[in-house]
């Protein structure tokens, strides 16, 4: 695993030297939320879980998940998810 | 987003019903495979309730067998799916087509006719002449030639000097302008009366039989300049001995003859003006509070909504502003929110000299005499502006002055005679 951190944190620091996103270089979820209201995700690799209460989404290393009441997929592409319903939490699960 | 919609609606989309236990797979790799999927909504344990477009649905099976789910269709919509529908009911068409086609014909006739600028022509002469050149209410709108309309109102009908015809969908609208032609001078016979009371001055007649002279005083309506002239005989009375013998040879007139009498009649006019200002008065000044209220009325009961019960000002201004729902027909809603505003007022009192007195009161009475003076027609002169204190013999708290002014005018009024 040692070679996998390496990797990693030459990749951060490399990232924000150049500033680029870390988003892309790492790899990483962008979550946006808009109020309580919706949240995009972008980046997935899927969903777990899907109910009215809670949401879980794969984004690599680990799952995001939304937890709230009437909870709608507004729509899902292969890049980002868009979530709608009265958010109450959200949580990364390792 | 609404884009999209649009066309979603365009291309038709159903909403489906997916009934499994892998539906997160499902969505998934509907997902990886590119298949739009939105408003997806959990309805059930192991349901969940998705909208896809028409196209998706055969992709959509193979993931469902793949997957071990099943689907079947809540409701479909959009447009591919509205004309399905419609078709099945041919009678909607047909009347569709023709409402279309009548909305389409009607609106190719000229329903209204509206004629402005006209003073003396009535509607009708009007509508008479256009109704010729092929204008008249019904004619089919493509046939009405405008420049023909025009110009044949402008032949047909000589006092008019400007018209334009403008169709503007069903509705054709003719301006007119219409030629003034120069009243005749009035040739009725009248006399000319005085139109107030006062001294002549002077008198120039034109025309007809002077009855005042200077240093008359006349009062209003009195006759001034007469148009009835009498008859020759009449007035040759005193010379009868030298032309007597033509008087002879012609028929003597004892007719009257009538003329419109014309002239200048000057007269010297008064005007009177008063005025009386206390030593001593009491005026009213704001001192600037305010205080504001706003009460509810429901039919007799009132509610305070805002502001105290109690007005914390002796002495106020009030103004006041009701409104009220409005009232439709005879039905009206018993409810009236009033607005007060009342505005402190304390007493001030204000002590005058005599001569400060004086003054004002001069100056109202002035004025007063002056507003009296706004109805003289035509030219004037102020020949005296004077100003007199009435006294009185017990010693008073109060200035009286009464102002008059005298003018020169010309006071004849011309009134036709019987």
């Amino acid at each position: 695993m040692a070679w996998q951190d390496f990797k990693k944190k030459f990749k951060r620091q490399m990232s924000d030297m150049l500033e680029i996103p870390s988003e892309i270089i790492l790899d990483l979820p962008k979550v946006v939320l808009v109020g309580d209201l919706q949240v995009f995700i972008e980046n997935h690799r899927g969903i777990v879980e899907y109910s009215a209460e809670s949401v879980r989404i794969n984004v690599g290393d680990y799952e995001v998940a939304v937890y709230g009441e009437d909870l709608l997929l507004r729509n899902i592409l292969p890049e980002e998810i868009c979530l709608e319903g009265r958010i109450k939490s959200i949580q990364f699960v390792r | 987003m609404f884009l999209f919609r649009l066309l979603s609606f365009i291309f038709g989309y159903v909403n489906i019903l997916i009934r499994g236990d892998g539906l997160e797979k499902f969505l998934n790799m509907a997902a990886s495979r590119g298949i739009f999927l939105w408003d997806i909504r959990r309805v059930g344990h192991n349901e969940i309730l998705v909208k896809t477009r028409l196209s998706a649905i055969k992709p959509l099976r193979h993931i469902g067998r793949n997957t071990k789910t099943r689907f079947n269709f809540k409701n479909r919509e959009g447009l591919p799916f509205m004309i399905h529908r419609i078709k099945k009911r041919k009678s909607v068409i047909i009347g569709a087509v023709f409402f279309l086609i009548g909305l389409y014909a009607l609106s190719s006739f000229i329903w209204f006719i509206d004629i402005k600028g006209n003073r003396t022509l009535t509607r009708e002469d009007i509508l008479k002449i256009t109704a010729e050149a092929g204008l008249r209410v019904g004619s089919v709108k493509f046939r009405v030639d405008q420049e023909r309309v025009e110009k044949h109102i402008r032949e047909g009908i000589p006092e008019i000097s400007y018209v334009g015809v403008e169709i503007s969908g069903t509705r054709a609208t003719i301006e007119i302008a219409e030629k003034i032609i120069v009243k005749k001078k009035e040739s009725q016979p009248s006399n000319v009366v005085a139109r107030k009371s006062g001294l002549i001055k002077e008198v120039l007649v034109l025309v007809g039989n002077p009855a005042v002279k200077e240093g008359d005083t006349v009062i209003p309506g009195q006759l001034l300049i007469s148009g009835v002239i009498p008859p020759a005989e009449v007035l040759n009375q005193g010379t009868a001995g030298i032309s007597g013998g033509q008087a002879a040879q012609q028929a003597p007139t004892y007719l009257p003859t009538y003329v419109r009498a014309r002239g200048v009649v000057r007269a010297r006019v008064w005007y009177e003006g008063y005025g009386e200002v206390f030593l001593q008065e009491i005026v009213p000044r704001e001192t600037g509070n305010l205080f504001s209220r706003v009460r509810i009325k429901i039919a007799d009961k009132e509610i305070i909504l805002s502001g105290a019960q109690n007005i914390p000002f002796n002495d106020y201004i009030i103004e006041t502003s009701i409104k009220r729902p409005p009232v439709w027909r005879n039905l009206s809603i018993p409810v009236e929110v009033i607005s007060e505003e009342y505005r402190e007022v304390e007493k001030n009192r204000i002590q005058r000299t005599r001569s400060e007195a004086l003054d004002l009161a001069r100056e109202k009475s002035l004025e007063l005499a002056r507003s009296n003076m706004k109805n003289i027609k035509g030219e004037f002169h102020v020949l005296e502006e004077k100003t007199a204190e009435v006294t009185s013999k017990n010693p008073e708290s109060i200035v009286r002055v009464r102002a008059f002014i005298e003018t020169l005018e010309d006071i004849g009024l011309e009134k036709p005679l019987k």
